[in-house]
């Protein structure tokens, strides 16, 4: 497709609170492009999760303009443009893990639902959990199970709202390794919102750096790293250095103080 | 860190019995009932003791096998159940099983009836906001009225329409039942949470997908809850409906006729037939309950 995938323009957010506005966003200015894997990263309250629903058409801009493949997010989210992991689960406790994939492809009705459903859980390593219900699956196998749900029906689009935040750091870099081999395979475009410094360099093409109070862009940082790179660079002075020039923007945004 | 006591591997578990317990308490009650039965039939039965020659073995004798007592020995109601429900045959009018049936045939259609009433005003309310503000002040108003005042306007005016026998009664059921499953079910059908509601969203799915995807599945358990309710107060809603027809069949007029007739032991038997009837209904609705949870992947 021609043209940027996700594109904003002075977009902001006001939400009204009961006792003054919030600045939830503003004046954000920002592209994505087929096949980037782009990763918000800042503080509480730095509108980082906002914009990925505002992408998503579960929040809407108060002012400024946003297309997501062209179109508006309403327009998108009725075209079924995205598939979109929350920060938890969210799977349905009556439903075994092949119903819990296959739901996205009831609700629209799309055939063939079997052989995806199959080649999703398969996707993310569940192959053999097919009967089993969520409430038997560690926490990392669950978010798993909502990353096959969110590709079930294979949008070229992925958002990610802090999906690894709830689980240790050892099951996040097992599931960061296979997200990243994932996009690879795939070649998804993948918008990512994490609070990680590691997670957010270790799988981005594309590094937004984001400030609270108002929620703003305080820096885009471009990686080069090898896509078929493993956790061990992690260690090099390459990844160490866009890791200290994100730390810093998110210091020249004040995020570190209260 | 200091060392870690070591652990001793905690003992099994076993699950814990009911049936002690159980039994312990119905003794209980058992032998309070045949002590307070000596007081409590003094006025009767005091005399004829004193005639009889006196004595505790007398004032026994008298007091827990009186015909008309004030409070009937639970022997004797044993043995009326014993006798109305095993030694007559269950088509008679004397026969237990047969007023049973009588007021649990208006039970069930009530229940039914009521509860399905319930589920859809839920589903009303929760999908037409003005409806939340509109009707459950009425439905709440609904249920302040006493029963025992309604019931026998309903049955007037319904029988002035001719319907007679089964549906009036069913109705004041209905009236009762659909309430416990409309709060259940409303508090039930909202239920998901704000992320799943909004993942429905992301698949652009339709307000009824969202209805029998999301809500409906997330409220079961609260309908079984409301449920178990509902059957309840079904049985006592027929029971009701039954005294103000002046009906010749059913649970209720077995009461009313027991008491017009001083017939304690009946009233009692018909009492606990009712209980039976009652205790039945929420064990089966029990056991839907668990099936059913259980095929919805319920943790054991």
């Amino acid at each position: 497709m021609a043209g940027p995938v996700i594109s904003a323009r002075e977009l902001s957010l006001v939400f009204q609170t009961s006792d003054q506005p919030v600045q939830a966003l503003a004046r954000v200015n920002l592209e994505v492009g087929e096949g980037d894997f782009v990763s918000f990263i800042g503080p509480s309250g730095c509108g980082k999760t906002t914009l990925l629903r505002v992408i998503a058409d579960l929040e809407q801009a108060t002012s400024g303009t946003i297309t997501v493949n062209g179109m508006t997010p309403q327009e998108a989210r009725l075209k079924r443009a995205y598939g979109y992991v929350f920060q938890a689960p969210a799977l349905f406790p009556w439903r075994t893990v092949e119903r819990n994939v296959g739901l996205p492809l009831e609700v629209m009705g799309l055939d063939d639902a079997a052989a995806r459903v199959a080649r999703n859980i398969e996707l993310v390593n569940l192959k053999g959990f097919e009967q089993k219900f969520p409430w038997q699956l560690s926490g990392g196998m669950q978010q798993r199970v909502s990353i096959a749900r969110a590709l079930a029906f294979d949008p070229r689009l992925l958002l990610m709202d802090e999906p690894f935040g709830a689980l240790d750091e050892i099951v996040r870099d097992k599931l960061n390794q296979q997200l990243l081999d994932l996009w690879r395979r795939t070649g998804k475009t993948i918008v990512f919102v994490t609070h990680s410094i590691p997670e957010a360099v270790f799988l981005s093409s594309k590094i937004v750096v984001m400030s609270p109070r108002p929620g703003r862009i305080i820096d885009v940082i471009t990686t080069n790293f090898p896509v078929d790179r493993t956790l061990d660079i992690r260690e090099t002075p390459e990844f160490l250095a866009v890791a200290h020039r994100v730390r810093e923007g998110l210091k020249a945004g004040h995020s570190y103080e209260d | 860190m200091s060392a870690a006591p070591a652990i001793a591997a905690p003992a099994p578990v076993k699950p814990e019995g009911h049936t002690l317990p159980v039994v312990v308490i119905c003794v209980l009650i058992v032998l309070a009932w045949y002590v307070a039965a000596i007081p409590m039939n003094w006025v009767v039965t005091g005399p004829k003791a004193e005639a009889a020659g006196g004595g505790l073995a007398n004032l026994l004798l008298f007091s827990w096998n009186e015909a008309r007592p004030v409070i009937p020995a639970p022997h004797q109601i044993a043995v009326e159940l014993w006798k109305s429900v095993f030694m007559v045959k269950p088509w008679m009018p004397k026969s237990l099983l047969f007023h049973g049936w009588v007021t649990l045939s208006s039970t069930l259609l009530g229940f039914v009836l009521g509860s399905l009433l319930g589920v859809v005003l839920a589903i009303a309310i929760v999908h037409l906001r003005f409806l939340a503000k509109s009707l459950m002040p009425w439905i709440i108003a609904s249920q302040t009225i006493p029963i025992l005042a309604i019931a026998p306007m309903l049955i007037v005016v319904l029988g002035s329409l001719g319907f007679t026998g089964l549906l009036p009664k069913s109705l004041i059921s209905m009236y009762l039942c659909f309430f416990p499953v409309t709060i259940g079910m409303v508090k039930g059908l909202t239920s998901p949470e704000t992320m799943q509601l909004d993942l429905m969203r992301t698949y652009n799915a339709s307000r009824s997908q969202v209805l029998w995807k999301l809500r409906f599945p997330a409220s079961v358990p609260f309908l079984f809850t409301s449920l178990k309710v509902a059957v309840a107060i079904a049985l006592t809603g027929a029971i009701v409906g039954e005294l103000p027809t002046g009906a010749v069949a059913g649970i209720g007029a077995r009461l009313l006729q027991g008491s017009y007739y001083g017939q304690t032991v009946q009233i009692w038997a018909a009492l606990f037939m009712g209980s039976f009837i009652a205790a039945g209904l929420v064990w089966l609705v029990g056991v839907a309950e668990r099936l059913i949870l259980k095929r919805m992947g319920a943790r054991p």
